[in-house]
């Protein structure tokens, strides 16, 4: 009998659990380390004392996953980060709340509405942006007889440099190229194509264009660095960096993090990806970057477009991406914060971000990406001429878009 | 009244057998006749066999099943002949052998993604492999970055980290068969080998059927190699079947089709399975 009644013994439990905080739940999904952001969350909820932040920490392993279930079962967060790489997707899936209006205001002081943008609609905000700049051994230009004040501008320069270092010595490599994974190559080969002024799409997005002269010449400047290439991995072509192996990389500024940890004593600089010619060209590079995305399932949208709008101010972009170095803050003036504008190499990724170009958003990106690696290792493995590559993969990525 | 208490003491495994195993089965034999995107559930659509047809006219799929069909071919009958051997040689009394035994059953214990992470490094460019390679003056190369040698490659750390368990298998087996039988052959006169081929692999049979049943089905699934060491890179030359379905499901969207090649593979390996067991007889008494 005693027995039936048992559960009033936890009755106290489940009642001190009850919730009294009369304050708005927001919950938000995001991928920094806690230290990072609690301090922008108690700074928001000080000054928005309605609202209640529950943020809950995705890991990088399996944190995308876990997004993708959590649309599939409709139990998703108020706000959400999400990569650039990503955002295209579930922007043109229509799953997002649109925030055109709202954003209007601000439209011209950020960077990259690309990744969010679908049509003239717009369906979340940029927070932090990535890019890749070059990055230069000063001791082996040095030991190549070259001027270590004066890196690469051009391409010419680039190939006549790292041909240089490579005749150092069999261990030691002029460049350092990505290969080997799918889903990569792309990122290394654009920048090139984009400074040569090509790209992937027509401006209206109905045709391939990737087949254009500008294209073919940017892969054909790419194949001819291999030779004095180390074609490895990107984290191994990190390393090799900072054991002083590589004499240019391009690389993201998470070296700038790892450089000072792993290899205090590398003697390095960090320039703009050089253009094709003095004046041809731009000094393009791949961004990415961090977005903040509102689902339309979401319980509370003004909360999170309160956060969102919090999070992406250039105090609080930029405090983020002091603390964690590998990211600046998506607005298009440098910020204030004369961190900034003093530290030599984040300067250069400041500047290299703002004629950085993000990968077409297209629904079909996904697949027309790997049409383009496809031919990319075509190329690399010398299965195809550049030109034979970008010709097939051209006509691949324009049968996709006739598709339904 | 028993039967019925049974079942309330089976109930915590039976409830997650069907919420966590039996369910998700069923749930994708469903989805892989839709076109569903997990990202926008309502936009789904019925497609019928259309994501079954489709899989027989895809290159790629193509490519990768033949690619796990090297796999299985290359890895099987290797680590099922190895673990054999070095379970008959270590079935004997040798001075070390229980740090023999240990030594290559470690592997079995240590987590996949480790292993795979650890011999990423040993093939890498200025990796121990190379460096151990230049010593005798042969040039070495970025392994796992030439179409060539990517997939032996992840072949061979396969058959190395699979080879222990399976030599524990046939150990048990071979110390399950009566040592009369021995004593009464050699007393017959038959040597060492004949006592090999008349005796041990015969009682071997059941265990060598376990044995290639499942590592044949847990090679046909091979995944996370794959996953942490070139993401079927280079030229596609290590892509696999599951490795395909898991991007088609995870980076393109296309949960239905990743589910219909789920069960194909499904369908493929139960045949083979069949195949493997009319062919060891399964079930038939030793010398049967």
């Amino acid at each position: 009998m005693m027995r039936k009644y048992a559960f009033l013994l936890i009755l106290p439990i489940l009642l001190s659990c009850a919730p009294r905080d009369k304050r708005q739940k927001i919950v938000f999904w995001q991928f920094w380390e806690m230290p990072v952001i609690q301090p922008q969350i108690e700074a928001f909820e000080k000054a928005h004392p309605q609202y209640k932040v529950e943020v809950e920490q995705l890991t990088w392993q399996n944190g995308f996953d876990k997004i993708v279930a959590a649309f599939a079962s409709g139990q998703v967060p108020d706000l959400c980060e999400l990569g650039s790489t990503w955002a295209p997707q579930l922007a043109s899936e229509g799953v997002l709340l649109e925030v055109t209006d709202g954003v209007r205001p601000i439209k011209e002081t950020y960077l990259m509405w690309g990744p969010v943008t679908v049509g003239d609609k717009i369906y979340g905000f940029p927070w932090v942006v990535g890019t890749r700049a070059l990055f230069y051994n000063k001791t082996l230009f040095a030991k190549a007889g070259l001027d270590s004040t004066k890196p690469p501008e051009i391409w010419p320069e680039l190939l006549n440099d790292a041909k240089k270092i490579k005749a150092l010595g069999k261990d030691l490599y002029g460049y350092g190229e990505n290969a080997g994974e799918r889903h990569i190559l792309y990122k290394k080969y654009l920048p090139f194509a984009w400074s040569n002024l090509g790209s992937v799409l027509s401006p209206d997005s109905k045709k391939a264009v990737l087949n254009s002269p500008e294209n073919k010449e940017a892969l054909e400047f790419l194949v001819s660095l291999l030779p004095y290439a180390m074609i490895e991995r990107q984290d191994a072509l990190d390393q090799a960096f900072k054991q002083g192996k590589i004499g240019l990389l391009v690389s993201g500024a998470w070296l700038l993090r790892t450089i000072p940890q792993d290899a205090p004593d590398l003697h390095y600089g960090v320039v703009l990806i050089p253009k094709p010619d003095k004046d041809k060209g731009i000094h393009a590079s791949f961004l990415g970057g961090e977005m903040l995305v509102i689902p339309q399932k979401a319980k509370n949208f003004e909360g999170a477009l309160e956060l969102a709008k919090f999070l992406i101010q250039e105090d609080n972009a930029g405090a983020l991406a002091k603390a964690v170095k590998t990211v600046q803050p998506a607005t298009r003036e440098a910020p204030k914060d004369p961190y900034f504008s003093q530290d030599p190499y984040q300067k250069v990724f400041l500047e290299q971000a703002r004629t950085a170009v993000h990968p077409p958003t297209h629904p079909k990106w996904v697949v027309m990406q790997e049409v383009l690696n496809d031919a990319l290792e075509q190329a690399f493995y010398k299965k195809k001429t550049p030109g034979q590559a970008l010709d097939e993969a051209n006509a691949r990525i324009d049968s996709l878009l006739v598709a339904p | 009244m028993r039967a019925r208490q049974t079942l309330f003491f089976l109930s915590p495994w039976l409830l997650t057998l069907a919420a966590f195993y039996l369910f998700p089965v069923v749930y994708s034999l469903v989805l892989s006749l839709l076109n569903f995107n997990p990202l926008n559930p309502s936009a789904t659509t019925w497609a019928g066999l259309a994501n079954y047809s489709r899989a027989f006219q895809d290159p790629l799929l193509c490519k990768a099943a033949v690619n796990t069909l090297y796999f299985v071919v290359g890895t099987v009958p290797v680590t099922t002949v190895l673990a054999l051997v070095l379970a008959i040689l270590l079935n004997r009394s040798l001075p070390g052998q229980t740090f023999f035994r240990a030594g290559f059953f470690i592997p079995t214990l240590v987590s996949m993604v480790v292993i795979s992470l650890v011999f990423k490094q040993l093939y890498a460019q200025d990796g121990i492999l190379n460096q151990a390679l230049s010593l005798l003056g042969i040039p070495g190369r970025a392994w796992l970055l030439d179409e060539r040698t990517a997939f032996p490659g992840i072949m061979l750390m396969d058959i190395w980290s699979a080879i222990g368990y399976y030599m524990l298998l046939f150990l048990a087996g071979l110390q399950a068969i009566p040592r009369e039988l021995y004593e009464a052959a050699s007393i017959d006169g038959s040597s060492k080998l004949s006592q090999i081929f008349q005796i041990t692999l015969p009682h071997l049979r059941p265990v060598a059927l376990v044995v290639i049943v499942v590592n044949t089905i847990r090679s046909f699934q091979v995944f996370i190699e794959v996953f942490v060491m070139t993401r079927g890179g280079p030229l596609n030359s290590t892509l696999t079947v599951v490795y395909d379905l898991y991007e088609r499901a995870f980076y393109r969207f296309e949960m239905g089709y990743a589910s219909a090649i789920a069960y194909l593979l499904f369908a493929v390996i139960f045949l083979v399975s069949l195949i493997q067991a009319r062919f060891l007889r399964l079930g038939q008494p030793v010398g049967g």
